[in-house]
């Protein structure tokens, strides 16, 4: 059991905690979601924070419970250090850092969007790189060309909302609960994908992705349809909503195989949890990897797997070390 | 808490990092970031590295320490976290038992070390143009809960309460004219009784009772705006 890490994981909503062993297995996984966020139709940054500061100490504790392992067994303490809320993110980071300090072992900052690349990284079946990787959240949507365990470079990025914002935002307007990626798929499952022809953003150059233009679709039809027609259709809507979302995840993710010269695709994100998504990537025809659901959803593993490739910080910036915000520097 | 005991104490709620450390009751070690007009706050970055600089200068480490102290508010919601949350790793990772120690009593005390007779208020810069406050007798009796409170409103809210005659802290630097007009003294802008001090914070921790690490929460005294929002509009409907 050498060399296990403790990892946690705050940058949104959810708080979570988990140890990995020094062979990329999971010995523990631990996610508390707040679930007081849906009411308010998104996550609201403050309540957020408030919610990460009584929920993540017993998450760490329920972490090493199920590791079967104390902090003195613990080696290396990883954590987000961003992009995210940086209120979210300052709880975590302020509690991996004291845990490091005051137990006199290494803290590894890890970069968020190189979690969910590292989620594909986990035994028992870890996928090499060199590979290209769709992120997709509902904060991040992204492709990654993946050439080390240790880093990655932007293919291309959303030019407007991520992904999982379009279907918050399509959940919203057939009148669906928050968050819309879930709520949406489940209706969509009675509906015609092919009922409404809704736009992929085919004209948005290279591997950038946009999503104005479905969301504008959307709207568009249901004002068409009128009230009762739209009632009548709902789940033909969310259907066609959901295909368009996800032919211009595969479209773009297809391009950036090509332009890369790569025959080898994964995912990551709470947008690869869709079911449909995860359909069309595995049948691709490339060498592909899908990660579990629960390791595409925010989580710690995916956090301490990056560690296991990265450095410790030096005693110093472990002390000093600040989280940034989204949109901060990578 | 034993006689000889350790106790390390800092504070993060005002813009202020605030470190201090105490043996058998003697202060060791008194230390503070204090970023001047217009800078931001650096609590992340510093918080621990002058918690590590108090031990090295008492030449004991963690696993020396008898109790944590740490600053629960009022104060900036995002520098609370910062400490609070910091309290919570330390005690986790080390056992050691944690107190929580009220910003705003802390700021008060030596002022009312320096003026027995006096009753003091605490106030402390709330942003928005409003200030958290909380009141002393000289007996030590609390006579103004820990509030925020708009400057208009702020001599009134202290004076109901046959309250403060002085005012210590950064807001009563910024409210010196309201709390002025309600006759309550506020010492010179350079006084020192203005600052909040590692000193009066491991003086409040040693005597504190510990609490359980899952059940340290900040004194936020505002609810966030989002609740408050959806309230209103709960009202409205
Ligand atoms: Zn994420």
């Amino acid at each position: 059991m050498n060399a296990a890490i403790l990892a946690i994981e705050t940058s949104c909503d959810d708080s979570c905690a988990a140890v990995l062993a020094g062979d990329g297995s999971i010995l523990s996984n631990v996610i508390a979601s707040q679930g007081i966020h849906d009411s308010y139709g998104g996550v609201v940054p403050e309540l957020a924070a408030r919610h990460h500061l009584t929920l993540l100490t017993p998450t760490i504790t329920a972490a090493l419970d199920q590791a079967n392992l104390t902090l003195g067994e613990i080696e290396r303490v990883a954590v987000t250090q961003g992009p995210g809320l940086i209120g979210a993110l300052l709880v975590g980071v302020g509690q991996a850092k004291a845990i490091a300090a005051a137990r006199a072992i290494p803290l590894v900052a890890v970069d968020h969007l190189q979690g969910h690349v590292a989620a594909n990284f986990i035994s028992p079946d870890p996928f090499e790189p060199p590979f290209v990787c769709l992120i997709a959240s509902g904060g991040h949507t992204l492709l990654a060309r993946v050439d080390d365990h240790s880093s990655f470079s932007v293919l291309g990025e959303t030019l407007d909302d991520a992904a999982g914002e379009a279907f918050d935002k399509g959940a919203r307007m057939l009148g669906l609960g928050f968050p819309g990626g879930p709520a949406v798929e489940a209706l969509a499952a009675t509906g015609d994908p092919e009922a409404f022809d809704f736009p992929t953003a085919r004209n948005v150059k290279g591997c950038d992705f946009s999503f104005s233009g479905v969301k504008t679709a959307l709207l568009y039809a249901i004002r068409d349809l009128g009230e009762a027609q739209t009632e009548a259709r709902r789940a033909d809507l969310a259907a066609s909503y959901q295909r368009a979302i996800v032919e211009a995840l595969i479209g773009r993710l297809t391009r950036a195989l090509d332009a890369s010269g790569l025959d080898r695709a994964a995912i990551g994100g709470g947008v690869a949890a869709n079911g449909p998504l995860r359909q069309r990537v595995a049948a691709l025809g490339v060498s592909s990897h899908i990660p579990a659901l629960n390791l595409c959803t925010d989580n710690a593993a995916m956090i301490a797997s990056a560690a296991r490739f990265l450095p410790d910080c030096s005693s110093q910036a472990a002390l000093e070390l600040d989280a940034y915000p989204s949109g901060g520097q990578r | 808490m034993k006689a000889s005991e350790a106790v390390l104490a800092f504070d993060c709620a005002t813009a202020a990092t605030v470190v201090g450390l105490s043996i058998g009751g003697e202060l060791v070690c008194d230390l503070a970031d204090r970023p001047s007009d217009g800078e931001r706050p650096r609590h992340a970055q510093r918080l621990l590295m002058l918690c590590e600089e108090a031990l090295a200068e008492a030449s004991i480490d963690w696993g020396q320490l008898g109790r944590i102290g740490v600053g629960v508010g009022p104060g900036t919601f995002t520098g609370l976290r910062i400490g609070v949350a910091t309290a919570q790793g330390l005690s986790q990772a080390s056992g050691l038992p944690l107190v929580a120690v009220s910003t705003l009593e802390a700021l008060a005390l030596p002022a009312r070390a320096a003026d027995p007779l006096a009753r003091v208020a605490a106030v402390v810069d709330a942003r928005r143009g409003e200030a958290f406050v909380a009141g002393w007798a000289p007996s030590g009796e609390q006579v103004v809960a820990d509030q925020s409170c708009v400057p208009a409103r702020l001599a009134a809210a202290l004076a109901a309460k046959a309250g403060p005659s002085l005012a210590v802290g950064d807001g009563a630097l910024i409210f010196r004219k309201e709390l002025e007009i309600g006759a309550i003294t506020v010492p010179d802008d350079d006084s020192p009784l203005h600052l909040l001090s590692g000193g009066a914070l491991c003086e409040l921790a040693a005597v504190g009772d510990p609490v359980g690490l899952e059940l340290l929460v900040p004194n936020y005294v505002r609810r966030p705006d989002a609740e408050i929002s959806v309230q209103r509009s709960r009202k409205i409907e």
